[in-house]
């Protein structure tokens, strides 16, 4: 019976490991493809596709044959071994010998490829995408005295740092007030607390979307529009519903004797929660922080809305955005962009991986 | 004595003026805010500006205002967005408002001036002054209905471009005998011999992600330029003349007359609409060309692939798209960059006159990649033959008419229009019912 189960689990283990992985290739592929894009030239991206990096079969030029300038060219015309019409040989005839005979150009001025197939692989890579990203595009700008001069455009630079400044504040902001606000609703007996806890869980269901304007009018009347206060304020008022209800749960679920000792002990509820509650969370706090920063990292609408896109000020997905320039003419620059900006959410998703599994299977099973 | 000095210091107001706008002789007398700007009157103000044009566009914009920023003291503080649509319209309600604001179409501006958020520009540039400075037609195009309905000066416009320009690759072009079409005849008999010698003569695409289509759009305005009047034009522009008539139709079959057929377009009719605008004329520059017709306003020359130096004049050249019917002379369509403003501070009023006069923009001209509405521009200012060429263009047209989607109402013009004639184009819809299709999402106040 034991048995029986074991080599069940087993096989079922082996098919769902199976299906991960295609759903791993799945999601990994485009971005593959991405990085891979990133590498190339702004014409073999726009001509050719990210797989013709690798080796496959082509057709290759082999002999150029110059028709006769008296030929007739509205018949039949025969080129090594391949028979044809115009039209047929532009599309291109196999020859006997396995060869293609394709007529390249017009019917007046044209002249006939002889093509084997061959391997190949387009290998071309530079960095040149990487170069314009990290250092700012250049522009050439004549003035009024016909003085002609170089510009550079603004750099990935300044924008990564922006987004940092914006980023680490709006994360440890709800941290800290949502892991209060979960100890109080959890192990602080006041009037109201239920009704004020169910406020706040329902207030995960506003979209941000709503508010924008009547908090970016109380915003410009302050004066905080355009600062990063502005940005970690909402970023810390939209993320609390979150932070408290995931928080809540976890600190919920703690053993009851280890606060009441505590108490006994004549710990304050401060010190408590300092002491006991803090270290124990490190899982969920480290969960949390991995959402909020990579929601937060990627945000483009409450940024674009609260802090605009002044250069000096203007954070990573901003910049994107601009990259691709006024008409999208440049789009192929997102691929190195995207990358770069990839770099710090992966750094954090690794660093704090292991604390975001357990923080995520924590307190689902209340013993 | 005080008379003394305000004359001394008029003096020098002129003066520094002059160094400025030396060339601007023949322009009508310098308007009071900017004069004393250029005096350094206002130093230390800033006004705020804000628009849709970004990248290069932008660093020229700055460029070209920093010799007026160093003489006034004004700082122009510009800032873009890629979502200038929608962000526009949330900073005004929220009372976030830049003092000066830069439209791609004039049809965003009529709603802000609707609403009564613009101001009155009239009331420091006259009419006397603005015709001075512009030809008619771009009064006309800056002037809408204020809030109590009575028309205002709503903008100025500072750039434009051409949209009715055919680009070839030349030195393909001369090799193959091909001679530039001056007439519509010339053009169908060019676009036979090319199918005879075996090619496709037009590289066509109009996918552009959400907003595909639109590219089929300025097709149509261009035909209906050159196959109707201009009131029907202005009529089918403001909602007056319907989709499904018979001169809306007519203009869509003329595009169609070269847009449906198979072997005048390379790909076929179904590659236009799975072809990136961008992308498109890429076609024409491969060895030997594939297609040797690409019809697109200048600022396409930023999307002619990179890879080797391709020169104007010599690799790649264009010509004005010839009217069909002589009746309707030399139409240009064409788009453009309308300024407005939401505060009448002196210095924004400084700003404001310094856009009207052309010599402002010579940084900008010589550094490429723009024209000027403004009558006081001289060919000599552009620093290319390409713009000089478009701004020709621009002054031998007979009738000037902007991009007529952008004049329609949003739900139209950057909805419907685009939808129902890709659906057209890729054979979902016969003619008929899109146009239909398109007049009823018509907004009916």
């Amino acid at each position: 019976m034991t048995q029986n189960a074991t080599t069940r689990v087993g096989r079922g283990g082996i098919l769902s490991s199976a299906v991960l992985l295609l759903l791993c290739a799945f999601w990994l592929l485009p971005t593959f493809g991405v990085l891979v894009s990133s590498f190339r030239a702004a014409d073999d991206v726009r001509s050719t596709g990210w797989w013709s990096v690798f080796p496959h079969r082509e057709w290759r030029l082999a002999e150029t044959i110059n028709p006769a300038l008296d030929l007739d060219r509205s018949g039949v015309m025969e080129f090594a071994g391949a028979r044809g019409t115009f039209e047929e040989l532009r599309a291109g005839i196999m020859a006997p010998d396995g060869r293609r005979v394709i007529w390249v150009g017009n019917r007046r001025l044209g002249t006939v490829q002889v093509q084997e197939r061959g391997w190949t692989s387009s290998n071309a890579f530079t960095l040149d995408n990487y170069e314009s990203v990290l250092t700012g595009k250049q522009y050439e700008v004549t003035n009024a005295q016909g003085v002609k001069q170089t510009l550079r455009g603004d750099d990935l630079l300044a924008a990564f740092l922006n987004s940092l400044a914006v980023t680490l504040p709006a994360v440890l902001l709800p941290l800290v007030v949502g892991a209060l606000a979960a100890y109080g609703f959890a192990w602080v007996r006041f009037p109201g607390r239920g009704l004020v806890f169910t406020i706040v869980v329902g207030l995960l269901v506003v979209p941000l979307q709503i508010s924008l304007v009547p908090v970016l009018s109380d915003y410009v009347r302050l004066g905080l529009n355009g600062t990063y206060l502005a940005v970690w304020l909402a970023h810390a008022g939209f993320g609390l519903p979150l932070a408290i209800y995931l928080l809540y749960n976890y600190i919920a679920a703690l053993p009851r004797e280890l606060l009441e000792a505590a108490t006994v002990d004549g710990a304050s509820h401060l010190q408590i929660f300092r002491l006991i509650v803090l270290p124990i969370c490190g899982p969920i706090l480290a969960s949390y922080a991995i959402f909020q920063f990579i929601w937060v990292w990627n945000d483009y609408l409450v940024a674009l809305i609260f802090i605009g896109s002044q250069p000096k000020v203007q954070v990573l997905t901003m910049r994107l955005a601009e990259i691709v320039g006024s008409r999208g003419n440049d789009w192929h620059l997102l691929t190195a962009g995207a990358f770069i900006s990839m770099v710090l959410p992966l750094a954090v998703f690794f660093g704090l991986q292991r604390y975001f599994v357990r923080g995520l299977t924590a307190g689902s099973i209340k013993s | 004595m005080i008379y003394t000095v305000e004359r001394t210091i008029k003096h020098a107001a002129l003066l520094s003026a002059g160094l400025l706008f030396a060339t601007s002789a023949l322009a009508a007398d310098m308007p009071k805010e900017l004069a004393d700007a250029l005096a350094g009157k206002y130093k230390g103000t800033v006004v705020t500006a804000f628009g849709a044009f970004a990248d290069a566009d932008e660093v020229k914009f700055n460029e070209n205002v920093k010799a007026f920023e160093e003489q006034t003291g004004i700082d122009i503080q510009y800032e873009s967005s890629k979502q200038f649509e929608a962000t526009i319209a949330t900073r005004v309600d929220a009372g976030n408002t830049p003092d000066i604001v830069d439209f791609p179409q004039p049809g965003l501006m009529a709603n802000f001036a609707k609403a009564g958020k613009l101001v009155d520009l009239s009331t420091y540039l006259s009419p006397e002054y603005m015709q001075d400075q512009y030809a008619e037609s771009w009064i006309d195009m800056g002037t809408k209905p204020g809030k109590d309905g009575k028309p205002i000066l709503a903008g100025v416009w500072e750039r434009v471009n051409v949209k009715s320009l055919v680009w070839y690759p030349k030195k393909a072009f001369d090799a193959a005998g091909y001679k530039v079409p001056t007439t519509w005849d010339e053009l169908v008999a060019l676009q036979k011999q090319i199918v005879a010698d075996g090619d496709t003569p037009w590289c066509i695409g109009i996918e552009s992600g959400a907003a595909t289509g639109w590219a089929a759009t300025d097709w149509i305005e261009e035909m209906m330029l050159r196959t109707n009047s201009l009131e029907d034009y202005d009529r089918w522009t403001s909602g007056q003349l319907k989709f499904d008539s018979p001169q809306v139709k007519k203009a869509a079959e003329s595009v169609g007359s070269i847009w449906l057929d198979d072997k005048l377009v390379y790909g076929g009719t179904k590659a236009i609409v799975s072809t990136s605008f961008g992308d498109a004329p890429a076609g024409m520059f491969a060895d030997p060309p594939k297609c040797w017709l690409h019809k697109q306003g200048n600022f396409i020359t930023s999307f002619f692939p990179k890879d080797r130096e391709l020169k104007p004049g010599v690799d790649y050249d264009f010509f004005y798209l010839p009217g069909i019917d002589p009746a309707y002379g030399k139409p240009a369509l064409v788009g453009g960059d309308i300024w407005s403003a939401f505060s009448d501070k002196p210095e924004t009023r400084a700003v404001m006159e310094w856009f009207t006069r052309g010599d402002h923009l010579k940084t900008w001209l010589a550094s490429g990649g723009t024209v000027s509405p403004h009558k006081d521009v001289e060919l000599a200012w552009y620093g290319n033959d390409i713009d000089r060429g478009v701004a020709e263009i621009l002054a031998n047209a007979t009738s000037v008419r902007f991009d007529g989607s952008d004049l329609m109402p949003g739900e139209v013009g950057a909805g419907s229009f685009w939808k129902q004639m890709t659906a057209w184009v890729s054979g979902q819809t016969d003619l008929d019912t899109a146009l239909k299709n398109i007049d009823a999402s018509w907004p009916s106040n």
